[in-house]
């Protein structure tokens, strides 16, 4: 079952990583786009640095779940690395937890600030006066799914452990070996 | 307090604690431990606005430039090309090493992507031609470092960011000292090879026609690096436009060699938004640990300490530059700019140092650290390329270049101008 969820998640986030690239492609073309109009017929469009911006803000939101998957985040394992093999598994779920833990805070304070956008239909102070829940709101549950996400890591990696289940402990929390980040960074 | 802070970020890291998790706690802990005010209350405006900030949208931007071009297939063409260049100079492919390094570098921007790339192509040269291998897996090691500091640079955004400095004049005053660091690798070859000649291999030899053909797959990489950096430097557009015309220029590159497809955007993307998640998570926890730091006075108790001590600042530099060498044997680099850039960036202003000019110099640290053994990740990735062997062969081949940083480091305090004097005539 647990298995099951992982893969649909894992599915999802990365559906939702294509999405949040394809939203930072879309935006080099709009600020190219915006940098052409100005230098040669000197007119601007205006808006395509606020716009890009909030393209950025919800794109990495959405990759963070698809980033925890990868385990992408950087560790320093120099110390893990010599301690006895045994006491690996709970550092790694420490660690684990440390950042949906953070995750988790900034969450609970970007939920009262997405609140207090949509109790006051706060808009940008630009130009375009953008109401801030709609790049809000998608950001917003970018984060939550991310925090959804490290949950459900950590309590499939427990299992995992109680199951003896080394290989899979490693392939959800451990940290990542120096041949799979290479293969990561190479064609 | 200054003890505290150094030990539980010294406890978190050593646990293998992601470095944004790190970085969030302490600040999460500082605040409860010595803030009378609910600083977390400010977590979501500032990840807010670090998240959406348009200098940062060049990160991703710079990121997928780099990972279109990697699939653009130029690489293997690129070397070839420089390798007629450059394989007179005593050292021969070493030197492709390096000049291919440099020039993959400036577009990538990954180190680790750099010397996988350049090493997958390089290392099966050394048997063919019978090079001294350490010296060989240096070039290859030490060259991937060179992207940190040639522009396009993430690394000095990031430091732009979190100082407060212009990022226009850091590229420009990172440009003479990452051509000429290049430059000085090549000289250590150069002169390696004079003392002992049977290292630099079979004698290669080009004709100029030979160099001509050459030419066209030197374009692509140098067009991209010149539409990105020189639009910058002409004033034409700001880091993150010039970005955004990096990632439609490299797709129109794709497009020319036939590599464009959906199935290759789709790897470019996994991986921009791969490193781009990693990095925003780090940095959204940077900043609200400087937020915190200074709030509760560290930053200032820190600046008070250094410049209490009575050292002229000449001695102080020199021991910041000490204690930044010893962390990066044991640091890895993005870390290392994210913790210390903050911290040390307003004793050195106090100090009466240039910011630019401290930019430019950490970032030389940041390279000397992706060398240093015991954790040096690109001694690593050459190893693993390599398959057989032992890793000290690698570390023997990239001390002379280790020394050759430390040079570049000596250079830059002696001569301060060679960083600020392409800023000075513009700002």
């Amino acid at each position: 079952m647990i298995d099951a969820l992982l893969g649909g998640t894992r599915r999802l986030g990365l559906w939702l990583t294509w999405l949040g690239g394809t939203l930072i492609v879309l935006s080099a073309f709009l600020v190219t786009l915006e940098v052409f109009l100005r230098k040669v017929f000197n007119v601007s469009i205006g808006g395509a640095d606020e716009i890009s911006g909030y393209a950025f803000g919800v794109a990495t939101a959405l990759a963070f779940s698809y980033a925890l998957f990868e385990r992408a985040h950087i560790r320093v394992d120099a110390l893990i690395g010599v301690l006895p093999q045994w006491l690996r598994p709970f550092l790694n779920l420490f660690g684990h937890v440390l950042l949906i833990g953070f995750a988790f805070v900034v969450v609970w304070m970007v939920w009262g600030m997405v609140a207090d956008t949509l109790e006051f239909g706060s808009r940008s102070i630009t130009p375009m006066r953008v109401p801030l829940a709609i790049p809000q709101i998608p950001w917003l549950l970018g984060w939550i799914f991310f925090v959804f996400t490290g949950m459900l890591i950590a309590i499939a990696a427990i299992v995992k452990y109680f199951q003896r289940d080394e290989a899979g402990v490693q392939d959800l929390i451990g940290v990542k070996s120096l041949d799979e980040q290479i293969q990561d960074e190479t064609v | 307090m200054l003890t505290k802070t150094l030990l539980i970020l010294l406890a978190l890291i050593a646990l293998a604690v992601p470095i944004a998790a790190s970085l969030g706690w302490l600040g999460l802990i500082l605040q409860f431990t010595d803030s009378p005010m609910p600083l977390h209350r400010a977590i979501s405006d500032m990840a807010w606005q670090t998240s959406t900030d348009f200098l940062l949208v060049a990160i991703p931007m710079f990121v997928m430039m780099g990972e279109i071009l990697l699939r653009a297939g130029i690489t293997e063409r690129m070397y070839d090309g420089i390798v007629k260049w450059l394989g007179w100079l005593p050292g021969g492919l070493m030197h492709s090493n390096i000049g291919s390094s440099a020039l993959f570098a400036a577009t990538s921007g990954s180190s680790v992507a750099t010397a996988a790339t350049i090493g997958t192509v390089a290392v099966p040269q050394i048997e063919k031609r019978g090079y001294n291998e350490p010296l060989f897996l240096g070039t290859v090691a030490a060259g991937g470092t060179l992207g940190i500091l040639i522009p396009p640079s993430i690394n000095l955004i990031l430091y732009g960011l979190l100082t407060n400095t212009s990022v226009p004049e850091l590229y420009l005053a990172g440009f003479l000292p990452g051509f000429l660091l290049a430059a000085l690798f090549m000289a250590t070859v150069v002169i390696a090879c004079m003392i002992k000649p049977e290292w630099g291999g079979a004698q290669l030899r080009h004709t100029w026609a030979e160099r001509l053909r050459a030419l066209p797959a030197l374009i692509p990489p140098l067009g991209i690096f010149l539409v990105v950096v020189g639009s910058i430097y002409a004033g034409l557009a700001t880091p993150t436009e010039a970005a955004a015309l990096g990632v439609v220029a490299s797709m129109v590159l794709a497009a020319l060699n036939r590599k464009l497809t959906i199935d290759m955007m789709r790897q470019a993307i996994e991986g921009t938004m791969r490193t781009t998640a990693m990095i925003m998570l780090i940095i959204i926890a940077a900043v609200f640990l400087n937020f915190v730091l200074s709030i509760i006075g560290l930053t200032q108790a820190l600046t008070d300490f250094v410049t209490g001590l009575g050292w002229t600042p000449m001695q102080t530099m020199l021991m910041i530059v000490a204690v930044l060498i010893l962390i990066g044997c044991f640091m890895e680099t993005l870390s290392m700019l994210l913790t210390m850039a903050p911290l040390i960036t307003p004793i050195v202003v106090a100090l009466g140092f240039d910011p630019v000019w401290f930019g430019i110099l950490l970032m030389v640290l940041l390279e000397t650290a992706l060398i240093t053994p015991p954790i040096g990740i690109n001694l690593y990735v050459v190893q693993s390329i390599r398959k057989a062997g032992a890793i000290m062969d690698v570390i023997k081949g990239a001390l002379p270049f280790v020394i050759t940083m430390f040079v570049m480091l000596a250079l830059l305090l002696i001569f301060p101008q060679m960083a600020l004097w392409l800023p000075s005539l513009v700002y």
